[in-house]
C-alpha cells in the first residue's frame, strides 16, 4: 500500500509543499501562494466555550464587530473546522474533551488561546480543578491575553493568525506530530498513564511524514502497553420480532 | 473492514438510543452536557453532566482576602455578573456593620437593572437562535453591546466591572452619563415593538414554544425554581419587592407574571421585565442627581481587614432568579466559608432533567435556553 502511494508523483510535490521550499515550476509557486491566501481568508472556527471568554465572542461574531467580513465563520463540527478557539480557563474534565476535539480536526489546524487563564492559569492559578498552561497539552498558535479580551482584541488576534497563515509561519499543528511524546507525557501526568484517545496520532505522523526522534518515546510506549481493544461502535438499534414488517 | 481487535457486543433488542448532548454543542448554553435517552425523537430520560466549568470558587475564596474576592465573584455568572458583586458586598457589610451611603445604593440599583437588561436581551436572543431565528440573536447582542458601552463608561470594564466594594462603589458617576443613559433607554424602549413583531408575536416562535417544557406552580415550588421561571407559573414572587434590599422599597415597579409555565411564558415574562427595568432606571436617573453625599463609607485597611466574627445570609434578585450568599467569618482577614446559592444550579440540573422527559429532542435546547440557566454558576 505504502509503495503504491510513493509512486504517485503528486506526493513528491506535496512533500516539497510541506517543507516550505520554493518549487521549480514558477506557476506552482504562484499556486502555493494562492492556496495560502485562500486558506487564511476562509477559516471555519470551532469555539469550545470552555470559560468566561465565550461571552465576548457573540459581539465579535455579530453585526457590531462582524468577524464574517474576515471570512471567519463559526462551525459546529470539528471535522470541518480550521481553528480551535479555547475561550478561557480549562478545567481538567474539559481538557480531555479539548484534546479529543483537537485530534479530530483535519490538518492544517490552528489553536487560539483566549484569556489569561490559558496562558498561565490567570485568576485560578491556585485552583485544584484547572489545567494552568494550555501550551503544555496542545501547540498554540496565538494567545490573546486579557480578562477578558475585548472583541477588538479577539479580532486583532485572528488577523495575526491570518497573516501567519498566509506567510507560512503558523505551523504549530506539525509540532504536535513532531513532539507527540512531550504532549502525551503532559497529558498522562494529568489524566493518568492509561490515557487513550481514539485517534492514532503516530500513524498520522507517518502519513504526513512528520516523524522525528521526539515523536516516539517513553510515553508513547505506555500508550501501547495500556491499549484496550476497540469497542464496537455499532448503533444500538435492533427491531423486535413483533415490530418487524 | 473491521480492525483486528474488534469484538462485537450483543445488545438487548430495544428502540432506545443514548445520545451525548454537549459539551461542545451549539444547542447547549455554555460548556455543559446531557446524556439523553431517546426513543425515536422522544426523550425518555435526561441526565445532566456538569463539572466542565468547575473551578472550586468556594474553596478559592477561603484562601484570599475579603477584598480580593470581589474580583473573583463576578466570574461565577458570566452573563449577569453585577448581582454577584453586590450580593457579596452586602454580606460583608452586614458582617462588618457598615452603613452604605444612599447615593452608593442608588448607583448599585442602576447597575443591577442595567445588568438585568443586558442579560435578558442575551437570554431571549439565545432562545431565538435555538429555533432558527438568528435575526433576534443578532439584534439582542447588538443592543446588549450598547448597555455594555455604558458599563464601560461607568466602571471601566465591559463585562466584569469590579465596581462594587464593601461600603459602596468605587467611582463617581461620570459627567453626562445620566443623559446618555436616558437616551439609551429611549432607544431600547423604541426597539421593544420591533422585538415584539420579530420574535414575541412571531407564529414560528409561539407554535414552537407553547406547551414546551411546561411546569405547574406546585412543581416549580417543589423544585426550587425562582426568578422569571417562577413568575412564569403565575406566582408573583420577587426578592426586590418581598424582601427589599438597597433602595428598591422606594421604587415603583410591577412584578409581571404569566400563567402558562412553559417556554413561551418564560420568555414573555422576560419581555415584560425589560419594560419594568427601563421604568426603574428612569426613576433612578430622575432621583440620582438630587441625592448628594459620599459614594462609599470609610473601611479599614482592606489588606489587613479583620471582618468581625459572625455569619450573614443576603439575597438579591438576579436576572436568573434568587441569588444568595452565606458568609461565615471567624474574625480573620479571609472568609472562613462562603456558600453561593445560585439559581441556575436548580434550573439546569433537576428542573431541566424533569422538563426534558417526554419532550422532543429538538426542544431540549429550547427548554434549556428558556430556563436561562448559566452553566458556570451551576459548576462554580
Amino acid at each position: 500500500m505504502s509503495n503504491e502511494l510513493e509512486n504517485i508523483p503528486i506526493r513528491q510535490e506535496l512533500e516539497v509543499l510541506q517543507s516550505g521550499q520554493k518549487r521549480t515550476n514558477p506557476l506552482a509557486n504562484v499556486f502555493d501562494g494562492l492556496v495560502k491566501f485562500c486558506r487564511s481568508r476562509s477559516m471555519f472556527m470551532l469555539h469550545y466555550c470552555t470559560g468566561c471568554g465565550a461571552i465576548e465572542l457573540p459581539p465579535a461574531m455579530t453585526s457590531r464587530f462582524d468577524m464574517e467580513r474576515l471570512g471567519i465563520q463559526p462551525m459546529v463540527t470539528p471535522r470541518q473546522a480550521d481553528i480551535l478557539l479555547i475561550t478561557g480557563y480549562v478545567s481538567i474534565k474539559t481538557l480531555k474533551r479539548i484534546i479529543l476535539t483537537y485530534e479530530q480536526m483535519g490538518s492544517p489546524k490552528y489553536v487560539i488561546g483566549i484569556c489569561s487563564c490559558t496562558v498561565n492559569g490567570g485568576m485560578y492559578w491556585q485552583s485544584y480543578a484547572t489545567a494552568k498552561v494550555l501550551r503544555d497539552y496542545l501547540p498554540v498558535d496565538v494567545y490573546i491575553a486579557g480578562c477578558m479580551p475585548r472583541p477588538e482584541a479577539v479580532i486583532s488576534g485572528l488577523r495575526e493568525l491570518m497573516e501567519d497563515i498566509s506567510s507560512g509561519r503558523a505551523e504549530s499543528w506539525k509540532k504536535y506530530y513532531q513532539h507527540y511524546d512531550y504532549y502525551l507525557g503532559n497529558q498522562q501526568k494529568l489524566f493518568g498513564e492509561d490515557w487513550q484517545t481514539p485517534t492514532d496520532i503516530i500513524a498520522e505522523a507517518r502519513h504526513y511524514d512528520l516523524m522525528t526522534e521526539h515523536t516516539l518515546g517513553e510515553h508513547t510506549a505506555l500508550l501501547e502497553k495500556h491499549q484496550k481493544p476497540l469497542e464496537a461502535l455499532e448503533m444500538r438499534l435492533s427491531v423486535k420480532d413483533k415490530q418487524k414488517v | 473492514m473491521r480492525p483486528e481487535n474488534y469484538q462485537a457486543k450483543n445488545h438487548p433488542p430495544s428502540h432506545e438510543f443514548e445520545l451525548n448532548f454537549g459539551p461542545n454543542h451549539p444547542g447547549i448554553e455554555g460548556n455543559y452536557a446531557f446524556k439523553v435517552k431517546l426513543n425515536g425523537d422522544t426523550v425518555l430520560s435526561a441526565r445532566a453532566d456538569g463539572g466542565y466549568l468547575h473551578r472550586g470558587f468556594e474553596k478559592l475564596m477561603e484562601g484570599r482576602l475579603w477584598i480580593q474576592n470581589i474580583a473573583l465573584v463576578p466570574r461565577i455568572c458570566v452573563p449577569d455578573p453585577v448581582p454577584m458583586e453586590v450580593c457579596y458586598s452586602l454580606a460583608i457589610e452586614e458582617l462588618g456593620g457598615l452603613e452604605v451611603p444612599e447615593r452608593a445604593q442608588w448607583i448599585r440599583v442602576m447597575q443591577l437593572e442595567m445588568s438585568r437588561l443586558a442579560a435578558h436581551l442575551f437570554a431571549f436572543g439565545g432562545h431565538a437562535a435555538t429555533t432558527g431565528m438568528y435575526t433576534t440573536m443578532f439584534w439582542g447582542v447588538a443592543d446588549r453591546d450598547l448597555i455594555l458601552d455604558r458599563f464601560e463608561e461607568l466602571t471601566g470594564g465591559r463585562v466584569y466591572s469590579i465596581y462594587n466594594i464593601p461600603g459602596g462603589v468605587r467611582r463617581e458617576v461620570p459627567d453626562g452619563f445620566l443623559e446618555r443613559m436616558s437616551s439609551l433607554l429611549d432607544y431600547l424602549e423604541s426597539r421593544l415593538p420591533d422585538y415584539d413583531n420579530l420574535f414575541f408575536r412571531n407564529q414560528v416562535f409561539i407554535k414552537r414554544a407553547r406547551d414546551v417544557g411546561a411546569m405547574t406552580q406546585e412543581q416549580a415550588l417543589k423544585w426550587g425554581v425562582t426568578g422569571p421561571n417562577l413568575r412564569a407559573t403565575g406566582l408573583a414572587f420577587d426578592v426586590r419587592r418581598d424582601d427589599p434590599y438597597l433602595v428598591y422599597d422606594q421604587l415603583d415597579f410591577e412584578i409581571p407574571t404569566e400563567p402558562g409555565g412553559d417556554a413561551l411564558s418564560r420568555n414573555l415574562v422576560r419581555r415584560s421585565e425589560l419594560k419594568q427595568s427601563i421604568r426603574i432606571l428612569r426613576q433612578v436617573i430622575e432621583r440620582l442627581p438630587s441625592i448628594r453625599g459620599p459614594i462609599r463609607c470609610p473601611i479599614p485597611n482592606p489588606l489587613a481587614w479583620n471582618v468581625p466574627a459572625g455569619e450573614s445570609y443576603t439575597r438579591v434578585e438576579s436576572s436568573k432568579g434568587e441569588l444568595a450568599y452565606y458568609v461565615v467569618s471567624t474574625g480573620g482577614d479571609k472568609p472562613y466559608r462562603v456558600h453561593v446559592r445560585g439559581p441556575s444550579s436548580m434550573h439546569a440540573v433537576q428542573v431541566l432533567e424533569n422538563l426534558a422527559v417526554g419532550s422532543r429532542l429538538e426542544d431540549v435546547a429550547q427548554i434549556m435556553f428558556s430556563l436561562d440557566a448559566c452553566p458556570p454558576e451551576v459548576d462554580r
